[in-house]
């Protein structure tokens, strides 16, 4: 069952590379569209220098910065939001207007504000990340029911011990969604943030486009993905092991 | 668990207590109990106890002057047809439920939120999904840093659930979970145990097998026991008094006293004795049910 799996995965990869190989190489040849081969030398290229790799690892690094800091703020405050209604009112209003702007929309005002770029970026990439941890965390906390924490009660848990104990292992498995929906997010706005600024994979992709090096925007653009894919199973593979009574029950 | 002027308690309680039985065992060694330190309180007392849910204009009211007295070590079954509030009067005493007017005192004391001392089971188990069988049952003392190894084992022992202390709840049967849900009650040594309707998501044959565990627990330790259902023949089989409650809203319509011997088993329901009893409650819950069910067709 799980082969047979592998295999359909693999297909669908195989089948994304036959059509692009078959579009620039048999179909549109004449728009000098970069066929998969140039991409594998610009790749090879790219790979055998130092210069690729050190933004490879700048961008990654933003990234993982900036998430485990959203993470750390969006989780107790989701927290806090979901258990306690006055902090709902207080706090909630304020961020759902805040929610739905682009974080790259933030980029000229954070200009004036923050100055420096790279805290421009990273600030980018936490927004990204926060709202989705937040609102899944707010979710799951909301969605236990009542009755687990009058259970909690009627055996003697303290409204501290029922928060370790039952709201937040019973919110967990919203979180990890959360999780690993702002973990995309992320890599998304680090790519629109670098577009704009001078170093990381974005900028890398933007330089590659303007200097005509096509093939190279393909190689940033296929590293962008394969980067966000692993980050996102990393994620997903923390949440499996962390949840393991759910993981039994789908099986 | 608060311990106060008992004696007093009790007298007052006496006088207002209109059906008393004598249960057939209910030696003198009453006083000591396994496992705790305690002494056997557990004294249920509804005064006037009236709930409304819902604003003006919107009311619904469950219970309406209920009063009810309950002995410590009693095992006493609430009868009732659906929606005639005997769950509203059970969360009122659990300490979920603060009562529009009237009150409950245990032990004398007025209920103030839950509490250890009062152990609460419903229909679906509220075992927590995330922890094993093994959290779950020592979840209680745990709370409390006093965790007793050999107890934990010998209820392990006790519900027949070894072998699966790192299971999850759902991967057991409904009745080995409502079997680890009483072995997580019992853990915490509650002076009273309120059951709503335990077993009526059960299978006939599971049932009966945890009907008879119920009664072994109970006559091994000194507990206040009550339970609500909406079985006649589950009512009597495991009570002292049946408390026949009216639809809605909520009243006691009739006491009835179980004068069949202890200890009991499932055999029980062919004597005589019990079928009296049975026709006896049957009446007193006919008309009541009939009534309910009018209730429910007018709000539909």
């Amino acid at each position: 069952m799980e082969y047979v799996r592998r295999v359909e995965q693999s297909v669908s990869l195989l089948a994304l590379l036959a059509i692009w190989a078959v579009g620039t190489m048999i179909v549109a040849t004449d728009l000098s569209l970069p066929t998969p081969p140039q991409v594998a030398t610009a790749f090879v290229e790219a790979a055998t220098g130092s210069y690729f790799w050190g933004e490879v690892v700048r961008s990654t690094f933003r990234v993982y910065l900036s998430y485990v800091i959203a993470a750390v703020v969006a989780i107790p405050l989701g927290l806090l939001i979901g258990r306690s209604e006055i902090a709902e009112d207080l706090l909630f209003p304020s961020l759902e207007v805040l929610r739905p702007i682009p974080p790259i929309a933030w980029f000229p005002a954070l200009t004036i504000i923050l100055f420096n770029q790279e805290n421009i970026v990273r600030f980018i990439i936490f927004l990204a990340a926060f709202f989705p941890i937040l609102l899944n965390t707010i979710e799951g906390v909301q969605g236990i029911e009542a009755e687990y924490s009058q259970a909690a009660s009627s055996l003697g848990a303290s409204s501290s011990q029922s928060l370790r104990h039952v709201v937040l292992p019973g919110a967990l498995p919203s979180i990890y969604t959360g999780l690993v929906n702002a973990m995309g997010l992320a890599w998304v706005s680090l790519v629109a943030a670098e577009l704009l600024s001078s170093t990381g994979l974005g900028y890398y992709l933007w330089n590659a486009f303007v200097s005509n090096a096509y093939p190279d925007v393909i190689v940033a653009i296929l590293v962008i993905g394969v980067l966000g894919y692993v980050s996102s199973a990393l994620v997903r593979w923390l949440g499996a092991r962390q949840l393991p009574w759910l993981q039994s029950e789908t099986v | 668990m608060s311990e106060h002027d008992t004696n007093d308690e009790r007298t007052d309680a006496d006088e207002r207590s209109t059906d008393r039985t004598d249960r057939p065992d209910s030696a003198g060694d009453e006083e000591v109990r396994s496992w705790t330190e305690s002494s056997g309180t557990g004294t249920v007392n509804i005064q006037d106890l009236t709930k409304v849910y819902g604003t003006d204009g919107d009311e619904l009211v469950a219970v309406d002057e209920m009063d009810l007295h309950i002995e410590a070590e009693e095992f006493v079954t609430v009868l009732g047809p659906s929606g005639c509030g005997k769950s509203t009067v059970m969360e009122c005493v659990a300490g979920y439920l603060d009562p529009t007017e009237g009150e409950v005192l245990v032990n004398g004391e007025p209920v103030d939120g839950p509490d250890p001392s009062r152990g609460v089971v419903f229909q679906e188990n509220r075992l927590f999904p995330w922890k094993t069988i093994n959290e779950n049952v020592r979840f209680g003392p745990q709370m409390r840093d006093s965790v007793d190894e050999g107890r934990i084992e010998t209820l392990f022992d006790q519900m027949g659930l070894e072998g699966f202390e790192e299971s999850y709840p759902h991967e057991l049967s409904g009745g080995m979970q409502q079997r680890a849900e009483l072995a997580r009650l019992l853990a915490n040594d509650p002076d009273i145990m309120l059951m709503d309707e335990p077993f009526s998501g059960l299978d006939a044959m599971t049932k009966e097998l945890m009907q008879e565990k119920l009664l072994d627990v109970w006559e091994d330790d000194d507990r206040t026991v009550v339970f609500i259902t909406h079985d006649v023949e589950e009512a009597i089989l495991l009570a002292d008094r049946v408390v026949v409650m009216t639809a809605r809203p909520g009243q006691v319509k009739d006491v009835i006293d179980v004068d069949l011997d202890r200890p009991r088993d499932t055999n029980v329901v062919t004597s005589d004795r019990f079928n009296e009893l049975q026709r006896r409650a049957s009446e007193s819950i006919h008309d009541e049910a009939e009534r309910a069910m009018e209730q429910a067709e007018g709000r539909a």
